[in-house]
């Protein structure tokens, strides 16, 4: 019995492990301005974010199908989705995110000041949730955010796609959290068709270059369209 | 079989992808048809879904989809012509996408489910993305990664929303499908603060489809970029299932006993969206943007007339086929006019009474309708929403509302009359106006006058029980 429990226990541990390992990885990616190491980074917390169900306690008994399930998602997240943006920034030949919207310095302190407000949030919802784990929650509202913010103060399409990709992680995670195996089960699941989104988007980004429909990248040069 | 609806234009959008593009048109026509016909078989019951667990013929839901088919059939009629004087890179690319796009918006119409619903209007986005970039220019790039963008984004939102109404669900201790027709039966014992929570998220994520204040940036962009048969189409097809997404949550809201809290979010919403139309349409310079601010604006009197409730959302009902029926038959001639200067600037154009006398008539029709004048339908939908509001002593959203409606037909008059009668700088004509791109125009508002002089008691009775749900009555 106390062997069980010790099990249990380290599970738990694992479980928090991965998470500080998520929001590590998002203050990384507010601070990093190599697109190559974005898109490292980017697969790391896929992966990572794709393992954390495995290791709740009350997915403890699944189906056969939400395994299945679970390791496709792992096999986007990781592995399909971040090679192909590693072969879109190799097509566009841009290394850097040069003139950020908001600066990474900037960038950090509100990484930091998200997971203050999660922390906030998570503490004020009151809600027993079917997982007994507060950090997930926290986890969950920081990536999201940090993804907006990511989307809005970067004027490259390849990182604005990145940051999209980071606030569907987040959402991936609050439906884990909020998931009960009888309802959500192949709702949470659902999710990976906004991958389909991103791959659309990174897409649309080899192509124009091939096109060369222009010579870099940049959503700030995508300005022609304005109201007067 | 219901599904035939999709499968139909699905397979075909297939097929038509790799045949030639004067096959393609054809086939166009011949689907278009086919499902309109099948729409109206629907409506009269007589189609039954396959898959009970996900699709269902309901009031609002087929109110959605015969418009769409109708407003379908006169575009793609319209197309033939237009693809014939246009130059766009390929062309069987938009025959395949606006048949696909049909088939995700007839999915829209009939979902009953929670998540199909979000995969049908997520689904539109994709679908529709590949006919704004058709002209392949910077400009049009540009459209469609902010389309692309904005709507991935609300879409994520929504999908978090879902998760909400779910999470509502579970602490209510309610054990049955994620449908709207069993949610509807249990309403009442979902958990009322996530409830709340989710339908914020679906108004954001289905607002930001149908182009509701401030999360409307991508329209304007993507209307004027996208070819003219493509802008009337998401006009007037596109945004009223973004709101069926939004209706949906509403009705769910009111079952649940909170509808006070969802209508008051959604006159809000309304209002934004009118006001913010209001001021952006005064200074345009393109009239594909100023029908673009004049869609935000329409969608924003739905939200308003949904939100006020009684006689104000049988008001908002019929807004919605008659916006759908004047504002495609707009952008149609609006690709005329696109046509015969080359231009999208209003400053480029003038004297059409001159020039292009058929076009003209059309447009300056379709624009006496759109601001609301008799003969046409927008005068009684409008006059029963501010008539609605009135009933209900909502004074203060009722001169708001009067205001943004003057305000947008004093900019949006100004601009029309500089098109219509101005001195043109340039008078040539670059392509020639004829009957084949003019008549679907035509037909267009013909029916919006017809349904306003005579509304057939089968549809007057399904727009009543659509607005029953919601607790809308005459």
């Amino acid at each position: 019995m106390i062997q069980l429990t010790d099990a249990l226990f380290s599970i738990n541990h694992l479980a928090d492990a991965l998470l500080s390992l998520t929001i590590l990885s998002v203050l990384l990616s507010l601070g990093s301005n190599r697109l190559l190491t974005l898109v490292k980074i980017m697969a790391f917390q896929g992966i990572v974010v794709s393992l954390i169900p495995f290791f709740l306690e009350h997915h403890g008994e699944m189906h056969t199908g939400s395994i299945v399930l679970l390791q496709i998602m792992l096999l986007i997240k990781g592995l399909l989705i971040p090679g192909f943006m590693y072969t879109a920034v190799q097509k566009i030949k841009i290394q850097r995110e040069v003139e950020p919207v908001i600066g990474y310095n900037a960038s950090l302190f509100a990484g930091l000041f998200f997971i203050l407000a999660a922390a906030f949030i998570t503490d004020r919802l009151h809600i027993s949730l079917p997982v007994e784990n507060d950090l997930l929650l926290i986890t969950a509202i920081t990536t999201l955010a940090a993804g907006l913010f990511l989307l809005m103060s970067r004027k490259k399409a390849i990182t604005q796609v990145i940051g999209y990709l980071m606030m569907e992680n987040g959402i991936y995670l609050i439906g884990t959290a909020l998931a009960k195996e009888t309802h959500t089960m192949y709702v949470v699941e659902f999710g990976v068709l906004l991958d389909l989104l991103v791959g659309i988007m990174i897409m649309g980004i080899i192509v124009h270059n091939i096109n060369s429909s222009y010579d870099d990248v940049d959503t700030a040069l995508l300005g022609q369209l304005k109201d007067n | 079989m219901l599904e035939l609806l999709i499968l139909i234009p699905l397979h075909v959008g297939i097929i038509a992808m790799f045949l030639p593009a004067r096959l393609g048109r054809g086939l166009l026509v011949v689907t278009a048809l086919l499902h309109l016909q099948l729409s109206v078989f629907a409506w009269m019951g007589k189609l039954t879904p396959q898959l009970p667990d996900y699709f269902a013929v309901t009031n609002e839901g087929i109110l959605v989809l015969l418009v769409t088919s109708f407003v379908f059939l006169f575009i793609s009629l319209y197309a033939v012509s237009y693809m014939n004087e246009t130059e766009i890179s390929s062309e069987p690319i938009y025959n395949g996408c606006t048949l696909l796009f049909l088939a995700t918006m007839s999915m829209v119409a009939m979902a009953d489910h929670l998540i199909v619903l979000w995969i049908a209007i997520e689904a539109t986005t994709l679908m529709s993305a590949p006919l704004i970039f058709l002209h392949r220019s910077k400009t049009a790039l540009e459209a469609t990664w902010k389309y692309v963008m904005i709507c991935s984004v609300g879409i994520a939102l929504a999908l978090l929303g879902c998760f909400f109404v779910v999470l509502s669900m579970d602490l209510g201790g309610v054990h049955t499908p994620i449908t709207f027709s069993s949610l509807k039966e249990i309403a009442p014992q979902l958990d009322p603060v996530w409830l709340k929570a989710g339908f914020i998220f679906l108004v954001i994520g289905y607002g930001t489809k149908m182009g509701l204040a401030p999360m409307h940036t991508w329209l304007p962009d993507a209307h004027s970029e996208a070819p003219s048969p493509a802008s009337a189409l998401l006009s007037g097809a596109l945004l009223n299932c973004a709101f069926l997404g939004v209706y949906r949550g509403h009705q769910l809201m009111y079952q649940a006993g909170l509808g006070d809290f969802s209508s008051a979010v959604l006159v809000g919403f309304g209002l934004l969206s009118m006001l913010i139309a209001a001021i952006f349409i005064f200074n345009q310079t393109g009239y594909k943007r100023m029908l673009a601010y004049s869609s935000i604006e329409n969608m924003g009197i739905i939200a308003f007339g949904v939100g006020i409730g009684g006689l104000a959302t049988y008001g908002a009902m019929l807004h919605l086929i008659h916006h759908s029926l004047i504002k495609s038959s707009l952008f149609l001639s609006s690709g005329n006019v696109l046509l015969g200067y080359g231009s999208k600037l209003i400053d480029k154009t003038g004297n059409m009474a001159k020039l292009f006398p058929k076009t003209f008539t059309a447009f300056f029709a379709g624009f006496a309708g759109i601001s609301g004048f008799p003969p046409f339908g927008i005068f009684v939908s409008e006059l029963l929403i501010i008539i609605g509001a009135f009933q209900q002593g909502k004074t203060w959203s009722i001169s708001i509302f009067i205001l943004a409606l003057t305000l947008i037909f004093a900019g949006a008059s100004r601009l029309v009359t500089k098109m219509c009668f101005a001195a043109c700088d340039d008078p040539e004509v670059l392509v020639k106006e004829n009957w084949a791109r003019t008549l679907p125009s035509f037909a267009l508002l013909l029916a919006s006058i017809t349904l306003c002089i005579w509304l057939p008691d089968p549809l007057y009775q399904t727009i009543l029980s659509a607005i029953a749900t919601i607790g809308g009555n005459i």
